[in-house]
């Protein structure tokens, strides 16, 4: 398998009025090349975090403070890969959205209330695509007529020829802004709205041409989801984060999203990230699962492996509180509450809740622990054994 | 954790959060001292008349200004009142006036809104068209038609405030009252069977107090501001009483000097004027300093 | 969008109607001799108020006298002012052009400065910009108008005599006295007619008066403006979309003045109506301070007068400025807000 994305020991910790709230503590997982990885924990131990400070989108007042997010988008180094905590925020607004991109929660809050659908779709290949489709728009001009008229049209052509060539030209940018001069992007504008209106048509939204001109209020729950798929899908990005994306929707309305990121995933893209708490939806779409606890990852494995041999006591609880179909005796759940990151508990964050918990549990943070079939545990359980040994 | 009462504990986190505010520290310093200058007023300057120690003595009757002196340590102003004796029984006019406003207004529009926000229905309809008529005009141009309807004087400035300021905190209290009335606890209170009148008292104004003590303490310094401008063109205190705007319009014709010394008659004016400014800050400082603490948004994060 | 415009349009005359009956209602404190008054457009009738109640009927039913004074209104007979001897009627278009030219220069000034600080502390918050606003709009919201006003008056026409008050130097005043057929006054504002005049001395002289106005008037009302912007803005900033754009790759101009900015107006636009008040209650301090014959003047001149007449004309007036800008403002929020625009 070859990596896509890696962190190592990233932490981040969110600055406010109450204290430090340390929320992410070393999380190191790897997402390989062509797999779906599923993140799963109660609501926050994390989860979002961990991805959000992967994408450097972490907001006020939180910062990500150490460790490393390597990517291996460039075929040029996918050997040493580039680590995202160290690049320019300019770098950063050129990779998301292109490159690695994120599906929310809520769809309902995920959307401008006062720009319309396609505007919203259409930004981003204005951001990432203008190359492209200056280009296009400059081919279809040459075939509409031979010569433009003098001299609006003139300025207009070599401004598009300017952007085919590097969008990112200073003229370019400048004219982009002045009030009246920026019209001449007109036609980049239509052509960005052209693609936008395709994506989601393709995304199986009937009558995409009239969505495309609503608001966000107009939409369903599930439309806006799909809205928001496609803003995150228009640029065919290789990292598809889904952040709870179902979470917040009605069953039917899950079931058919979680099926268009299946479609998606074996057509558009290259891997998806999922989080969610809910681990029949783990179950059903993904190939590894890591599992988190209070900002650290106790444990990850294949999806099978997890399922069936679950290590970490966390993990077990977890898999015991879930109902099923011929449930016998009363369903159990973890006692205790989730910690405050504020002041988390000493040594390993799960032990006053763990039923195995030991004295060193108490004092010291257990060392990632690797067992065979790719299957690593943050647990003492198994620190005595030697290394390599255990599930198989 | 510690087991007081959870609305206890809740008002010792919000004191604490409002005196790490540095301007809420300059604001209630500044309000402490005018505090201490109203209460001491009789020790710092002695009334002269004893039956109205609000009518400031003077000595003599010369138009012009005389600057700061043994006698008078502020200077007199036109019409030779003692600056000084103006000032510090002023303060105790600013307290009156903003007090009463606020005290009147605030309970007069916290009660109406909380009743008619809390049962709704015609009354909060009625309610409501009242106080939308009452916005058409601002406060200013209405409280002087009203002081022009009932006579000249600051008891009528103070008045026309109090009959116009309500409306603002029907506003302020009805829009807590509308969101706190469909949350759960209220819901569940009034399926438990609690009285109406107890779950206003126990469980909304508690909770939509907050807005209101922002507001007046706002609307503190404002009424103050509103009053003194009334005073300075000559609809509230008459000449000679101890007010801070009333003071300013008797400094009116000496801001210019003469010619050779045009700022010759600076304390007339600067004097009154700053304790106006002052008196507003330090009420408007604490009222900042309060909606931070109250902010829900910075509160827990 | 046209039926939430008209549904606007009929509240609002509704508010209208009802100042109308309360500002009767205050009127009717008086006793019929003082109201008499309110019915006299000439020095001469103020002999016979005996007459004038029997006449008018000052002893009728309130709904009676509300009837027939709304009809005296609408024919604009509106009493006789003390201040500006003349009919409140003639009296009010005489002052009313001083107080909208100085509003129609500051109000840009107001709106475009209080977005702009807004904006640039709401973003770059708890940096030395957002402190040093916020700091300005405490101190702009404790400054009284009409003790701001007289310590510029002290500084700049005492001390260093750059500015004087009034709307005209008295060397031009009189010219135009002089000469009444070199020069007509088109609206009333002394810096347009200047200029359609061809005289370029009056209206730059009158800019020139204009300036410690505006100055003022700025300083005290802009606080409110730039503080709604700037929570808006850090509300906004707050928001998932704002996450949503960051992850399609949005840079920082994009997000702070694309998304956010055009959001966070919302608010600013509601408080336009509160900002209007404001002004109104500026224009009077400023005018009285400036000695500037608009309508904040004559109103304060009036209310020292008691003459009543002049109070009602002006609150009715404050009336119609209310409907006008909430009318305004519903279709200017109708216009950024497409949920309210397609609802």
């Amino acid at each position: 398998m070859t990596p896509l994305i890696r962190t190592e020991n990233l932490v981040t910790n969110f600055y406010t009025y109450e204290g430090v709230v340390r929320a992410l503590n070393g999380v190191s997982l790897v997402v390989d090349h062509g797999t779906t990885f599923g993140l799963v924990g109660e609501s926050g131990c994390g989860k979002s975090v961990a991805v959000r400070s992967m994408m450097r989108i972490i907001q006020e007042p939180g910062r990500v403070e150490g460790g490393r997010v390597v990517a291996f988008f460039d075929p040029r180094d996918k050997r040493r890969g580039i680590d995202l905590l160290q690049q320019s925020e300019a770098y950063m607004e050129h990779l998301r959205g292109d490159q690695i991109s994120m599906i929310f929660q809520e769809p309902n809050a995920a959307l401008n209330p006062i720009m319309s659908i396609g505007d919203q779709v259409a930004e981003s290949f204005l951001f990432h695509k203008k190359k492209e489709m200056a280009a296009a728009v400059l081919a279809a001009m040459d075939r509409e007529n031979g010569r433009p008229p003098w001299p609006l049209g003139a300025f207009q052509r070599a401004l598009y020829a300017r952007t085919a060539v590097s969008p990112r030209d200073p003229l370019v940018a400048l004219t982009g802004r002045l009030p009246l001069v920026r019209r001449w992007q007109m036609r980049l504008r239509r052509e960005a709205l052209r693609r936008s209106v395709e994506i989601i048509g393709k995304l199986g939204i009937p009558n995409p041409e009239a969505v495309a001109r609503l608001y966000p209020h107009n939409l369903s729950g599930g439309m806006k989801q799909r809205i928001v798929i496609a803003i995150a899908l228009a640029c065919s990005p290789l990292l598809l984060i889904a952040d709870e994306a179902t979470s917040n929707l009605d069953v039917t309305i899950q079931a058919q999203i979680l099926d268009l990121l299946r479609h998606l995933k074996e057509t558009e893209i290259a891997s998806i990230l999922l989080i969610t708490h809910d681990l029949g939806v783990v179950a059903e779409t993904c190939d590894r699962v890591g599992v988190m606890y209070a900002g650290n990852l106790c444990e990850v494995a294949n999806v099978t492996d997890l399922f069936n041999a679950p290590r970490h006591p966390y993990t077990r609880a977890l898999l015991e509180a879930v109902p099923r179909l011929h449930q016998d005796g009363p369903l159990r759940s973890i006692e205790g509450a989730v910690p405050n990151l504020v002041n988390p508990p000493a040594g390993c964050r799960f032990h006053p809740r763990c039923p195995e918990a030991r004295a060193i549990c108490r004092k010291h943070f257990p060392e990632t622990v690797h067992l065979g079939g790719d299957h690593s545990v943050a647990c003492y359980l198994y620190t005595d054994r030697p290394r390599g040994e255990g599930a198989a | 954790m510690d087991n007081t009462h959870p609305r206890l504990r809740e008002l010792k986190y919000t004191l604490y959060r409002i005196f790490r505010n540095p301007s809420a520290i300059i604001g209630f310093t500044l309000l402490v001292f005018f505090i201490g200058v109203a209460v001491l007023a009789p020790v710092l300057a002695p009334p002269k008349y004893a039956h109205n120690p609000y009518q400031m003595p003077h000595k003599g009757f010369s138009p012009t200004p005389k600057p700061p002196s043994e006698k008078a340590i502020f200077g007199t102003t036109s019409g030779q009142y003692d600056i000084y004796y103006g000032v510090v029984w002023g303060t105790r006019t600013a307290f009156k006036i903003g007090l009463f406003v606020v005290v009147i207004s605030g309970l007069f529009g916290v009660g109406l809104g909380a009743v008619s926000g809390y049962y709704g229905g015609w009354l909060d309809e009625a309610l409501m068209r009242v106080t939308d008529i009452m916005w058409a005009i601002p406060t200013l141009v209405l409280a002087m038609a009203i002081v022009v309807a009932f006579g000249r004087g600051l008891d009528k400035v103070m008045i026309a405030l109090a009959l116009i300021q309500w409306r603002w905190y029907v506003r302020v209290i009805r829009s807590e009252i509308l969101t706190l009335r469909d949350q759960d606890f209220v819901q569940a209170a009034r399926v438990m069977g609690v009285s109406d009148f107890k779950i206003i008292r126990r469980h909304i104004l508690p909770n939509a107090i907050y807005p209101v003590l922002i507001m007046a303490s706002m609307d503190m310094g404002s009424m103050v501001i509103t009053a003194s401008f009334m005073s300075f063109v000559g609809l509230g205190s008459p000449k000679g009483y101890a007010d801070w705007g009333q003071m300013v319009a008797l400094a009116r014709n000496y801001i210019v000097g003469p010619p050779d010394d045009p700022l010759r008659f600076w304390y007339t004016i600067a004097i009154p004027g700053a304790c106006i400014i002052l008196f507003v800050l330090a009420w408007n400082l604490i009222g900042d300093a309060l909606r931070d603490a109250f902010d829900p948004k910075l509160r827990r994060r | 969008m046209l039926t939430y415009i008209l549904r606007r349009f009929f509240f609002l005359t509704f508010v209208l109607f009802g100042v109308s009956v309360l500002l009767f209602g205050i009127l009717m404190t008086f006793s019929p001799e003082r109201r008499a008054a309110a019915y006299v457009t000439t020095p001469q009738q103020a002999k016979d108020i005996p007459r004038i109640i029997q006449q008018f009927g000052l002893d009728d039913p309130f709904y009676v006298q509300y009837v027939r004074w709304i009809k005296e209104v609408s024919r604009g007979n509106m009493g006789w002012s003390l201040v500006a001897a003349r009919p409140v009627g003639e009296a009010f278009w005489r002052y009313f052009p001083i107080t909208l030219e100085m509003n129609l220069y500051a109000a840009p000034i107001v709106i475009f400065l209080g977005i702009w600080l807004g904006s640039v502390s709401g973003i770059h918050r708890d940096s030395w910009i957002d402190h040093s606003t916020r700091i300005f709009a405490i101190i702009g919201w404790s400054l009284p108008t009409f003790l701001f006003a007289l310590v510029l008056l002290m500084v700049f026409y005492g001390y260093f005599q750059m500015f004087s008050p009034g709307v005209l130097s008295d060397a031009l005043a009189m010219s135009i006295i002089d000469h009444p057929d070199q020069y007509t006054a088109y609206t009333g504002m002394l810096t347009i007619d200047g200029l359609l005049n061809g005289r370029l001395d009056i209206a730059l002289d009158a800019l020139h008066h204009l300036v410690l106005p505006i100055l003022t008037y700025v300083i005290v009302v802009v606080a409110l403006n730039m503080r709604v912007m700037r929570s808006g803005i850090i509300e906004e900033l707050s928001k998932d979309y704002v996450l949503t754009a960051r992850a399609k790759g949005a840079d920082r101009r994009t997000i702070h003045y694309r998304h956010a900015r055009r959001n966070a107006l919302l608010p600013v636009v509601t408080v336009a109506g509160q900002l209007v008040a404001m002004s109104m209650e500026g224009s009077i301090a400023v005018e009285v301070v400036y000695n500037r014959q608009g309508i904040g003047w004559w109103l304060a001149e009036s209310a020292t007068q008691l003459d009543m007449p002049v109070l009602m004309c002006i609150c009715l007036f404050m009336g119609v400025v209310f409907v006008v800008t909430n009318l305004t403002i519903d279709i200017l929020y109708a216009y950024i807000d497409p949920r309210i625009r397609l609802n």
